[in-house]
């Protein structure tokens, strides 16, 4: 049905996609794996044809075939369903469906009578009511997944990937939605699944291909893997030699953070969390639980309508980053280009600048200074940068992401919030960076580390929080950690009693 | 550090940085020698003061452009800003030269009041600052033309001359006045804590509230500055020309976008000196000048300014996706 | 596009109906027929530039290059045929089709040197008026007798110009709402990577967009020349800033992909009910010279 061969693509600093072989078949499901960043997401634009790929040959029915434009991939039969909604908020249900090829009338008009009638049927094939009139922008993300799939399949579908659609739906939507995938591939359809909840590929999936660093690892029916076996081809190395050993408990360390009641409407609803020093809290939940809001209110980068944040006993307030930093306080944010990186700026400026007064005198800046500073990080660190004069526009993710660690290390945290600090990682990085923030909680700073890949929570954490729409469900102690638990709590009905924190 | 990969991507960005300024640099060089080879007269010391008295109120309305561009901002309202402050310096009854430093403080603290309200605007209505500085631009030109009713009337203390036209050992003041203030807003934007700021939150304003910064004081800062320095020029311009109408300073508004963009002051914020400015503001007048000296009509030097800027920001664009 | 009232878009409506009262109540003169058809006359130049602005906010961008357009439109359209009135049918049309032209040229440097429509447009604008004062620095040409009567002719009453703004209104509120090229201006507006991961051509609607705008520019220029008889080469120097504000104030978003037509719509009369009513008070100097340096 559809095959790739030796397909590259790079982007600057990085090579996405080195030689990948993918290939699948009418009639089945076919799970793509991967860690993030092993470049399956790259796979899929380039199949898509929003990625022109530099080498490597598509072959689509048997016919070689080269996207010039995500059109072209879309008359051939191929719909994506991306992780970030392609959907036109201020558009109706029926419009999107029909973007481009609405039902016209005999004018050329579009037939508006006709286009909502056939998004009705649409919809009522796929089992699932809603009024097509009603403005994409105004439903739940779960409704906005569902009129993504009516418009996949009211083009003559024959391919259809969906990338990691399980992120922002739970439960009962996951059951209705791998019922609805299971009738479409004993359609014909071919299906391409992106995840990497191993659970999910074990029930839903025929065959599997897994990615590591842009290569393939490993290809083959379901039947040939187990857990272990997917989870060692994921990461390429067995799990204990990523994460750094756990030192002895320290149940009696002061607490650093003490985080009351805090709401920041509508995403975070009433949490409550406390961090030892030396200690690592994982935060844990779907994305959209609220992890990041919480992070952020802690911060101050948002402005929590309740609650109390403590460090070391003295208030922090609301809604003043600045503050919270001179406190003692950093916040390494989940998407490192649009909220973290200066692009613009040398090594040394993104290391200080949460830190300028330390390094202005009169209302100068000691620039000498903050370079020594950063010649001192990258060595310390193995920053690969030319010096601390040199760009970072250009660098790994591996080593943005270290000079941004640098950065809230050198403002010498009593508190230090990671969120997603792995994301778009390669491996060989991830390891060091692990090894990093232990380091630097065995020097007695509190970490409270968000994450979205529960290997890492599982392997990293000293003690995990999990939230589920705003609301903590529980927490797990270390020694109860494993994917079941924490996804138990994530997507459970009520909090756990008893263990709630 | 040695010892550790280079990767060349960070390499070819360092090479393009200093290519960049090498090729301003160039170009000045090259239209000079191009000017000067074309007509003996232009490389007279006499003919480059013109040249540089002529410029001088461009390059401190440049300043301001630039330093509105660097906080992702652009001001629009420029122009209209220098006619109001020359208007605003007829509006003094006497021609007494001593009321010139009042006039000064007068524009200034005018000017700062008119970059708030764009700033506050921009900042904190979330108003487009292309808008909200259009806006501006019109309203100004609205107050102007219901004072002056239509022509202004008043006389400027002959001092304006002086600031204008006049020279210090040979140097025309005004060129020096420029150059002061450039030096300033060089050292400020390099050497001190605001200056970084300003890089920062220009490049990444979200990132600079995540660092602590507070991108909405700063960048109404650098609107406030932005219409002080235009006053200013204004002042200076109206001193050059001689007489006040209601429309000292038209294409000003272009002109400094022009001159910014081509030195290098990215639109998108953040990157960009005072240095390349300044070598833009060059650039142009020297474009201007072999305009005239080729004896082509002045209207070409609008077709070039438009062609320039439309290259300049494709160059540019295409060098950051490279 | 999708029909709800809001109370924001209300707002416009009572400011008319104010504007309209207003202006009965000062002066009885003011709804009298006579007044009504100098009205409309004002109001076609601000109505057909507005509609290319429309296509292009709703599309994701600027177009700073209106009024340079029309200028170089007006010379073009009393010069080029130099007297010789069988040619002035021909120059109509080239001068229609070069607005359109110069729009997509306007298009094609935004989407392929992916710079800032507002530079590219405004660009464009400097080295029109450029083109435009080399070609006629004083107002120059005429033109055939005939033409006036677009301006000045009516048909039961109404202006012709009217008429043609109230046709070309329809027409593109029906292309907006009702044609895939419509839906695809919004789309593109909205979420431009979207649309192209949705398999939309962004580039030739973005495109399409100016060059209608150009066109629209074009035909304001030709509006005017029949108006006075000559081509001014200053004739839309104030249509820029004028074609956007019936746009902003009609409610479409700027950004793009958001807003509709009908708000323009009551932009433009609002816009020009002002300018008329302001002519039929006797309002203090002050004002009046105030509106005059708009």
């Amino acid at each position: 049905m559809i095959e790739l061969k030796a397909i590259c693509k790079s982007f600057p600093g990085v090579k996405s996609l080195d030689q990948v072989n993918f290939s699948a078949s009418a009639g089945e499901i076919h799970a793509l794996l991967g860690e993030n960043g092993a470049g399956k997401s790259t796979l899929i634009k380039v199949l898509a044809g929003a990625y022109t790929p530099e080498s490597g040959t598509i072959t689509l029915g048997g016919v070689p075939r080269i996207w010039a434009a995500p059109k072209q991939a879309q008359q051939a039969g191929i719909h994506v369903i991306y992780q970030e909604l392609v959907l036109f908020p201020d558009l109706s249900v029926a419009e999107n469906i029909f973007i481009g090829h609405a039902p016209r009338t005999r004018w050329g008009l579009i037939d508006r009578k006709a286009m909502i009638q056939k998004t009705e049927v649409a919809l009522s094939q796929l089992g699932h009511r809603l009024d097509p009139r009603a403005r994409v922008g105004d439903l739940s993300v779960a409704d906005q997944q569902m009129v993504e799939i009516a418009k996949a399949l009211s083009h003559d579908v024959k391919l259809l990937v969906l990338d990691e659609p399980t992120a922002v739906i739970s439960g009962k939507e996951v059951v209705a939605l791998f019922e609805r995938l299971r009738r479409l591939r004993d359609r014909g359809v071919c299906i391409i699944y992106i995840s990497h909840r191993l659970e999910e590929i074990f029930a839903l999936a025929d065959r599997i291909t897994i990615l590591k660093d842009g290569k393939n690892v490993r290809a083959g029916t379901v039947a040939e893997f187990d857990r272990a076996s997917l989870v060692t081809a994921m990461v390429g190395r067995p799990l204990a030699d990523l994460y750094p050993p756990r030192p002895a408990q320290t149940k009696t360390a002061p607490i650093v953070l003490a985080a009351c009641n805090i709401h920041l409407p509508p995403r975070v609803r009433g949490v409550d969390v406390n961090v030892r020093a030396g200690e690592i809290v994982g935060l844990a939940g779907m994305v959209g639980s609220g992890r990041t809001e919480l992070a952020h209110a802690i911060f101050g980068s948002m402005a929590r309508t309740k609650g109390r944040v403590t460090l070391e006993g003295e208030e922090v307030p609301p809604g003043n980053p600045r503050l919270s930093i001179q406190r003692g306080i950093g916040f390494l944010t989940e998407d490192r280009k649009a909220e973290g990186l200066l692009a613009q700026l040398p090594v040394y400026a993104n290391i200080t600048a949460p830190n300028l007064t330390a390094y202005t005198r009169l209302g100068f800046l000691r620039r000498p200074q903050e370079v020594a500073l950063a010649a001192r990080d990258i060595e310390r660190f193995r920053i690969a940068v030319p010096g601390p004069t040199s760009g970072v526009w250009h660098l790994s993710g591996g080593n943005q992401q270290k000079i941004l660690l640098s950065r809230w290390m050198a403002i010498k945290p009593k508190l230090l919030v990671l969120d997603e600090p792995t994301r778009g990682v390669d491996v060989g990085a991830k390891a060091e960076i692990y090894r990093l923030i232990r380091a630097l909680a065995a020097e007695g700073v509190a970490v409270l580390l968000i994450s979205s890949e529960l290997p890492e929570v599982i392997g990293l954490c000293d003690r995990v929080l999990v939230m589920k729409e705003g609301r903590l469900m529980g927490e797990l102690q270390a020694e109860a950690l494993s994917e079941e638990s924490i996804m138990t709590l994530a997507t459970a009905d009520a909090p756990a009693q008893g263990e709630a924190a | 550090m040695s010892g550790l990969a280079v990767t060349g991507g960070a390499r070819a960005a360092l090479a393009a940085l200093r290519l960049e300024r090498f090729a301003l640099i160039g170009a000045v060089i090259g239209l000079t020698i191009v000017a000067a080879t074309l007509s003996p007269a232009f490389l007279t010391l006499g003919n480059l003061r013109d040249i540089f008295t002529q410029a001088a109120p461009l390059g401190m309305v440049v300043l301001a452009q630039a330093l509105i561009m660097l906080v992702r901002g652009i001001d629009l309202s420029v122009a209209s800003v220098m006619a109001s402050a020359a208007v605003l310096a007829t509006a003094f009854t006497s021609t007494d030269n001593a009321d010139i430093p009042l006039i000064f403080g007068a524009v200034l603290l005018g000017g700062a009041v008119i970059g708030g309200i764009n700033g506050w605007l921009v900042t904190r209505r979330n108003v487009s600052p292309l808008l909200a500085t259009l806006a501006m631009m019109i309203l100004l030109q609205g107050v102007r033309f219901a004072y002056t009713q239509g022509a202004p009337s008043g006389l400027l203390p002959s001092g304006f001359r002086w600031l204008g036209t006049g020279q210090i050992y040979g140097i025309p003041v005004n060129l020096s006045v420029l150059l002061i203030l450039a030096l300033g807003l060089w050292v400020m934007l390099r050497y001190t804590m605001l200056g970084r700021a300003i890089y920062i939150i220009g490049g990444n304003p979200r990132a600079a509230e995540l660092v602590g910064l507070s991108a909405q004081r700063v960048t109404m800062l650098c609107y406030c500055l932005g219409s002080m320095l235009a006053g200013i020029a204004g002042l200076f311009l109206v001193g050059f020309v001689g007489t006040v109408d209601n429309w000292v300073g038209r294409g000003y508004e272009l002109d400094s976008i022009v001159a910014a963009v081509i030195g290098g002051v990215s639109l998108a914020g953040g990157s960009g000196s005072i240095v390349g400015a300044l070598l833009g503001v060059l650039i142009l007048v020297l474009l201007s000048n072999l305009v005239v000296i080729l004896g082509l009509p002045v209207e070409f030097q609008l077709i070039l300014k438009g062609v320039i800027i439309i290259l300049a920001t494709g160059l540019y664009a295409r060098r950051m996706r490279a | 596009m999708i029909g709800r009232i809001s109370p924001q878009a209300l707002v416009v409506p009572l400011l008319l109906l104010i504007a309209l009262t207003v202006g009965a109540v000062v002066n009885e003169r003011f709804l009298t027929l006579g007044n009504l058809r100098n009205f409309t006359e004002q109001l076609a130049a601000l109505g057909f530039v507005s509609l290319g602005q429309a296509f292009v906010i709703l599309g994701g961008g600027i177009d700073l290059s209106i009024g340079a357009i029309a200028s170089l439109a007006a010379v073009l359209l009393a010069g080029l045929h130099g007297g010789n009135e069988a040619l002035f049918i021909p120059s109509l049309l080239l001068v229609l089709a070069g607005g359109a032209a110069v729009g997509a040229m306007n298009g094609w440097l935004t989407v392929w040197l992916r710079v800032h429509p507002l530079i590219v447009t405004l660009g464009m604008a400097s080295v029109l008026s450029g083109i435009t004062l080399l070609y006629a620095p004083q107002p120059r040409g005429s033109v055939p007798f005939w033409f006036e009567g677009f301006a000045f002719d009516s048909l039961a009453g109404v202006p012709l110009s009217g008429l043609l703004l109230g046709a070309l209104f329809l027409i593109t509120a029906l292309v907006l709402t009702r044609t895939p090229f419509g839906r695809r201006v919004y789309a593109v507006g909205g979420n431009a990577e979207a649309a192209r991961l949705s398999g939309l051509s962004v580039k030739p609607t973005i495109i399409t967009t100016y060059a209608l705008s150009g066109f629209f520019a074009a035909l304001a220029g030709a509006y005017y020349v029949s108006r006075t008889g000559v081509g001014d080469p200053h004739a839309g120097d104030a249509l820029t800033l004028a074609s956007l504000t019936p746009v902003i104030v009609g409610g479409i978003l700027l950004g793009g992909g958001r807003g509709g037509l009908g708000g323009v719509f009551l932009g433009v009369l609002l816009i020009s009910l002002l300018n008329n009513l302001l002519n039929y008070m006797n309002l203090s100097t002050f004002v009046q010279w105030w509106c005059k340096g708009w």
